[in-house]
């Protein structure tokens, strides 16, 4: 693991889907390729409906990821900690794979806690130092519109946690439903994001929440992921036009 | 509100730890926090402090930095380690450590009952625990009324929740928007010594400032301008408004140098009335000097322009 690229879809949401393939298999999809997939749910008051948590919660699951269901306040502080949690998760769950090749079966249960110790001070150098990619998959179907302010916020933080960070780190913006797509693309692969970038602007209000066709296609921005033509032609041109024009801007 | 799953377990009240066979009874919740649960329980007629939490990384992860600061052997900054180990729940491993008791107060409690101008003599004990850690290469992150103690026995300022705690230079791990530097706009979440300051000088802001006034602004977007208008109104801080700025802009290089000046602040007030009579009558003496060197700088202008 020298320079490992850690992958991760974050989802914002604050209810269940409703249109398309089950957002459920299109985490497992995304973990089958190498991506996690992380889901916060976003609600005003009271309780998230008890399907919506459920969903939540098994798209998380598939997708290798964590979940959290907080207030709007909550959330920037939120997406830094869902994020560098899933992280470590996944560099431990790596760190695990080599030691069983080398200690065999259950190779973190035959380590005293005090080895462990050590183990842990390595992972986090690694989560620490290790390449990071995060599509922000942002839910902007009519009930989340409220709620917006607040996730512009949180984007904003996001990227500011990000360049503290050591090893290089990128992040894109995506909303769905998306005008003709079942996304649109925000704010293409950036290392920075402009507080005053609004997300609120020029939006597709509707009541679909089309959540597993929007994941399957922010699999497609990941650049490692082989993909079907239509969909490499639909975002992999864009994501380079836009990567082109963004890097005269930024330098 | 917050559903962190998988969830943190209930310990049982009587447990062993697998590995090192340590048996504890279990005599109440302490708190819980972010990443665990931590609970009073006594071992071998000693009371220990033992945090449970659902993910066991990030649990190991407190313990390799708590042993670390450890290692120096000036004064104690962080609770002393005394056991890890794991232990079955419903058929499922938990990782736990168990660490000293510190009996004591959340800090933000204490200066409720003791009164506001305790604040800056707590700040620069605070001042130099920080210190220590930052000398050993760490960045406590984290730092918060709740994650501060005053111990019962000799009033002194301890820092409790080590899950923040940052190698100097990485991300910080972990923080509270309210004493983040980013979410003040006041510079990002590098882990470095000014971050832990610019903390330390919110803190003090929000325990000095009544409660009322600190919830009323508390909509208002965070920028630091708020936090210096807080401190133009408030007695208490007022005197320490420098030091307070300085932290606020990341001016200090070290805990070290914003804690001497604010202990000069606090010896010039404390010694208060007689310093000011005898800085009125110095006042004087220089002003007299002053007017005497005036005089003879003019005879010296004038005996040159006669020249």
């Amino acid at each position: 693991m020298k320079e490992a690229t850690l992958r991760q879809i974050l989802v914002v949401t604050d209810g269940c889907s409703n249109a398309g393939m089950s957002p459920v298999a299109a985490a497992a999809l995304a973990r089958e390729q190498g991506i996690t997939v992380n889901v916060i749910g976003v609600i005003d008051k009271g309780e998230m409906g008890e399907q919506g948590e459920k969903e939540i919660r098994e798209i998380a699951d598939a997708g290798g990821g964590l979940y959290d269901i907080v207030y709007p306040q909550q959330l920037a502080q939120t997406v830094q900690m869902l994020t560098r949690k899933a992280m470590t998760r996944t560099i431990h769950h790596v760190v695990n794979k080599e030691l069983k090749e080398i200690l065999g079966d259950s190779a973190m249960d035959v380590l005293a806690p005090e080895k462990r110790v050590q183990v842990a001070g390595m992972v986090d150098e690694l989560g620490e130092r290790s390449r990071l990619d995060v599509v922000m998959l942002v839910d902007t179907s009519g009930s989340m519109k409220p709620k917006l302010s607040a996730v512009q916020q949180a984007i904003h933080d996001f990227s500011i946690s990000l360049r503290s960070r050591s090893g290089q780190s990128r992040m894109a913006v995506c909303s769905f439903p998306g005008k003709q797509k079942h996304l649109d693309v925000r704010i293409p692969w950036t290392d920075q994001v402009d507080q005053a970038h609004q997300l609120t602007s020029g939006l597709t209000m509707s009541g679909i929440t089309p959540t597993g066709p929007a994941i399957v296609e922010a699999i497609a921005l990941f650049e490692h992921v082989q993909l079907p033509a239509p969909l490499s032609d639909r975002y992999r041109a864009e994501a380079e036009d836009d990567d082109g024009s963004l890097r005269d801007h930024v330098f | 509100m917050s559903s962190n799953k998988p969830a943190i377990p209930d310990l049982p009240l009587q447990f062993c730890g697998k590995w090192n066979q340590k048996s504890y009874r279990v005599l109440r919740e302490l708190g819980r926090g972010a990443n665990g649960a931590v609970y009073l329980a006594a071992q071998g007629g000693v009371r220990r402090a033992v945090k449970i939490g659902a993910e066991g990384m990030d649990l190991l992860m407190e313990v390799n930095v708590l042993k670390s600061v450890q290692q120096g052997r000036d004064v104690r900054v962080a609770p002393l380690v005394s056991d890890v180990d794991d232990l079955v729940i419903n058929g499922r491993t938990f990782t736990f450590y168990a660490m000293e008791y510190l009996e004591g107060e959340q800090l933000d409690r204490y200066v409720k009952r003791m009164g506001t101008e305790w604040v800056p003599i707590l700040m620069i004990q605070l001042l130099a625990r920080l210190e220590i850690l930052h000398r050993h290469g760490w960045v406590f992150g984290d730092l918060k009324p709740e994650n501060v103690m005053v111990t019962h026995a000799d009033k002194q300022v301890r820092l409790i929740d080590f899950g923040g705690v940052t190698k100097l230079g990485n991300a910080v791990r972990q923080f509270t928007e309210e004493y983040d530097r980013a979410a003040w706009q006041a510079g990002d979440r590098r882990a470095d010594i000014a971050y832990d300051l610019f903390s330390l000088a919110v803190m003090a802001v929000r325990l000095s400032a009544d409660p009322e006034v600190w919830k009323s602004r508390r909509q208002e977007p965070r920028q630091t301008g708020l936090l210096c208008d807080i401190i133009r109104n408030s007695d208490s801080l007022y005197p320490y408004r420098v030091s307070l700025v300085k932290a606020f802009h990341g001016k200090y290089a070290s805990a070290g140098e914003m804690r001497s000046e604010m202990l000069a602040i606090v010896r010039e007030r404390t010694t208060g009335h007689r310093g000011k009579q005898a800085s009125d009558s110095a006042g004087k003496l220089v002003g007299g000097l002053f007017v005497a060197s005036l005089l003879l700088l003019a005879g010296t202008l004038y005996y040159a322009w006669m020249m």
